[in-house]
């Protein structure tokens, strides 16, 4: 079985791991983490807004929707950050169209997570590198080598595979160039990937999953960033936020699931969130006013979460652009101040985009946000 | 009735009713018992040497290896293997005068594929995405047309589109039947006209939006760039940064009609539009292109127009620095990933004298000494890999979703490059996908993959035992250690696809 001193990859295992979670149908950034101070906010929606009793302020302007609660300590770590009125240029209000360029990043072949891996990873990319938890490759993936997976059982190599790999031990290991390497390493993930599936996983740090879709989808990405098999890049959707009617019964039991998973994920990686960054985003946020059916409608900017990964969190960053009706884009919609590009691009500079990070987001200017750093 | 007489008569009288119904109303099933039946059964020999001969060369370097029985009807074309080899390759170079009934039927069923542009998109891109995938899989494992399939692959790498392009999701399909697969084997003049004309290619590089209307329209670049750096002459073949602006200019006009625009029948459709052409005068690769004379009636200047483009596309074809490059790549994908100086000369020097065309190039590549002797030393893209993996065992198989799924997870799935560069012919970023290719191996062996079975025993009986059976699929015989872990694998066809020999092409 594995040692420290076997590796699966010619970098010594010296791996960052990006997790991006998209919550598709359009999550309503208002009411996850509501401007409390803008009095626009509190005369659009009379029946609906978060309250601010209810709300659990964060910094004095924005509050934290309740559901969200278990978010709390991790911000309170400054290990969470918050941009507000993020979103992409889009501005169709088509949940396909949004998302798509969204995860295309611009009218361009290839997702931007895809480009990513490519970018950085040519020729040193396992066999994990990029896992999507779920039925199908995400968008953003596409163009990168990347497995979707349900359960560890699908990377199993028949029901005993000791003797298949025995023997092609023996054979890769007389072999003397890249392809010997190549074969020691897979080897090596194989046996990890063995040693997982057979093993019972216990979360570190009394973090407890739910048995939801969502916490049982992070968990086996805590499984895989533990078990060091090479993973770079997950992806993991929370999908059914498109709550145009009985805004409440939409959103409340997704916010928390949202805040259950990410609490549950972050005290079990402990330490290893230094090296894992996680990011919460959506195709588009919610219109302002709320409409007759105690819902909203499409809108443009919306909110974004960056845990862990040395991020400098435990604030909200970005410009808040305010609410009134000159500000307000189209039929009565937040702008989007902060192009979800300029915060993705810090992250994969840490992540080791080096100098391509304009490969990755191609034909457009970057002015990444600075998540790491001090903002007045 | 498509179907010849001979499988009629096979296929049975409880058949009939259905038959005279009309072919293109069979039920899927029955389309599929038809294509079982061209199955070559029976004993087939395999090679006897411990190293590969220039017939296994030939299959494994210029197709997708070989299925059992191909390497005895090479071998029977001539006494010496070298000439059989060589007689094989030039039945290759004629595609048209070879039978290719199995692969037509087992294409036939993705129905869009034959669809006109205009109904394209009539489609769910996510079908019209499987059925290309699909196609593409199937047409590689039972193709006849070997060396036809592999060119296919190479111009779809060389002229790249990444369908998720925003109408090229459509367009795609037509690109890759009316540009890719009708000139892979033709001119290359005529390969490179069509790809500037394709309009998913203009979608896919902003051709469409190149125009100039005012004076302060700036071109847009982004085609004329990479058909200078990647289509024709390549990154360091001469040209400048006024060169790719001029080119530009030249193109400005040319667009598409996309599916935003009205009428429906029109969309997809190519058109060159005068008043968004710049007819200034203009400087390409050193040659001059004078402005066009005022006063041209509109008819004039769409010729005027047209012209540029032949003109331009010419310039570029012609330039020695093309030959190099198109040569270059050649010789990367069929001799060595670094293409030795002789072979590409001589290449190149074909290239230039027949004015691209690609039979005549490739007739004088595979006969260089270079390619004679580079045997077994190309490391297998995973795409490669898994066709060459569906032949050598004979498998049935639909292209299903799951084969499919296996190309993704090795980052090689046909039509999903995102950069306009095409997948990587060199070794080092393929070098991840071992433990897929394992996997994959074992799933196959084991027939765990939906659409996909494969008979050992009758493999192994056809072969005339275990022996014969690995050499089959190495190509030559097996090591010592080679024979030792086939035994000891407990699963030997599983660990024949996933060794290290195996790899290599």
């Amino acid at each position: 079985m594995g040692t420290t001193q076997t590796f699966i990859s010619g970098n010594r295992d010296k791996r960052r791991t990006l997790v991006v979670i998209f919550l598709r149908g359009g999550a309503d950034g208002l009411n996850m983490v509501a401007p409390l101070q803008d009095d626009g906010y509190y005369n659009a929606r009379p029946r609906i807004a978060i309250s601010r009793g209810a709300a659990i302020p964060l910094d004095g302007f924005y509050g934290l929707n309740p559901l969200l609660k278990d978010l709390l300590s991790a911000y309170q770590d400054g290990a969470l950050a918050i941009i507000h009125a993020a979103g992409s240029e889009d501005n169709t209000r088509s949940h396909f169209e949004a998302q798509d360029l969204m995860e295309h990043g611009g009218l361009v072949g290839g997702g931007w997570l895809g480009r990513f891996m490519r970018a950085h990873g040519a020729g040193t990319g396992g066999p994990l590198a990029a896992v999507a938890v779920g039925k199908a490759v995400p968008e953003s993936l596409r163009g990168a080598p990347a497995t979707v997976f349900q359960s560890l059982d699908d990377f199993s190599l028949g029901a005993d595979p000791q003797p298949l790999l025995k023997a092609l031990g023996e054979l890769y290991g007389a072999e003397k160039d890249k392809l010997g390497d190549a074969g020691r390493y897979t080897l090596e993930a194989a046996h990890r990937i063995a040693t997982l599936r057979t093993s019972l996983y216990q979360p570190a740090n009394g973090a407890r999953y739910g048995t939801d879709g969502f916490s049982q989808g992070l968990l086996q990405i805590a499984r895989l960033i533990k078990g060091r098999v090479g993973l770079e890049a997950a992806s993991l959707d929370l999908k059914g936020w498109d709550s145009h009617f009985g805004q409440s019964t939409v959103m409340d039991p997704l916010m928390t699931r949202l805040a259950k998973g990410l609490a549950a994920f972050y005290q079990d990686l402990g330490r290893e969130m230094e090296t894992t960054t996680v990011v919460i985003m959506t195709e588009f946020g919610r219109r302002l006013a709320e409409n007759s059916a105690f819902g909203t409608d499409h809108g443009r900017g919306s909110v974004m979460f960056v845990l862990g990964g040395g991020v400098k969190g435990g604030r909200v960053l970005g410009k808040w652009p305010g609410l009134s009706k000159e500000v307000l884009e189209g039929p009565g919609d937040v702008p989007v101040v902060n192009n979800y590009r300029n915060v993705l691009a810090p992250i994969l500079g840490r992540h080791g985009t080096g100098d391509s990070l304009g490969q990755v987001f191609p034909g457009f200017e970057l002015t990444p946000m600075e998540l790491y750093g001090a903002v007045a | 009735m498509n179907l010849p007489r001979r499988k009629f008569l096979k296929a049975g009288a409880g058949s009939l009713a259905l038959l005279a119904a009309g072919c293109d109303q069979l039920p899927h099933e029955l389309r599929t018992f038809f294509a079982i039946e061209t199955r070559r059964e029976g004993p087939f020999g395999a090679p006897t040497k411990t190293t590969i001969d220039p017939i296994t060369h030939a299959l494994n370097r210029c197709g997708f290896g070989a299925r059992p029985g191909d390497y005895d009807r090479i071998r029977k074309l001539s006494s010496s293997s070298e000439e059989a080899a060589a007689a094989y390759l030039e039945q290759q170079l004629a595609p048209e005068k070879l039978d290719d009934e199995r692969a037509e039927l087992e294409a036939r069923r993705f129905e869009t594929l034959s669809e006109p542009l205009g109904e394209l998109f009539e489609y769910q891109q996510e079908l019209l995405q499987n059925e290309l995938r699909r196609a593409t899989v199937v047409r590689a494992v039972f193709s006849e047309r070997q060396l036809y399939e592999v060119m296919v692959e190479f111009w779809s790498d060389h002229f790249n589109i990444d369908p998720s392009k925003g109408d090229c999701k459509w367009l795609k399909v037509a690109d890759d039947r009316d540009v890719i697969r009708k000139h892979a084997l033709g001119r290359f003049p005529e390969m490179l006209r069509a790809s500037a004309l394709s309009p998913a290619m203009l979608w896919y590089l902003d051709g469409r939006v190149n125009r100039r209307e005012r004076a302060a329209d700036k071109p847009n670049e982004n085609y004329a760039r990479e058909l200078l750096e990647l289509h024709t002459l390549g990154v360091h073949g001469g040209y400048s940064q006024q060169d790719v602006m001029e080119v530009a200019r030249c193109l400005s006009g040319w667009t598409v009609r996309s599916t935003e625009e009205k009428p429906y029948f029109q969309i997809g459709k190519v058109e060159f539009h005068p008043k968004r052409h710049d007819f200034g005068a203009k400087v390409v690769l050193g040659h001059e292109l004078p402005a066009a004379p005022a006063g041209l009636k509109p008819d004039e200047l769409v010729r005027r127009g047209q012209q540029e483009l032949e003109q331009v596309l010419e310039l570029a074809t012609r330039h020695p620095a093309t030959a190099q490059h198109i040569a270059t790549k050649l010789c990367r994908r069929f001799i060595a990933d670094e293409p030795p100086a002789d072979a590409v000369q001589a290449v190149a020097a074909v290239f230039s004298g027949t004015t691209g065309d690609i039979r005549a190039t490739l007739r004088a590549l595979f006969a260089t000494e270079e390619f004679q002797r580079e045997r077994g030393t190309k490391f297998k893209r995973p795409f490669e890999f898994v066709i060459s993996a569906l032949r050598a065992t004979d498998a049935q198989t639909d292209a299903s979703l799951q084969i499919i799924d296996y190309l993704i997870r090795m980052g090689h799935v046909p039509f999903g490059y995102p950069t306009p560069d095409g997948y990587p012919q060199q070794p080092e970023p393929w070098m991840g996908t071992l433990l897929w290719r394992w996997n994959f191996a074992v799933a196959l062996s084991q027939n765990r993959i939906k659409g996909t079975r494969v008979d050992i025993a009758a493999l192994r009986r056809n072969a005339g035992g275990e022996d014969a059976l690995v050499a089959h699929m190495l190509g030559r015989k097996p090591t010592r250690e080679e024979g030792q872990a086939y035994h000891d694998s407990g699963d030997g066809l599983a660990l024949l696809l996933a060794s290290p020999a195996f790899q290599w092409c």
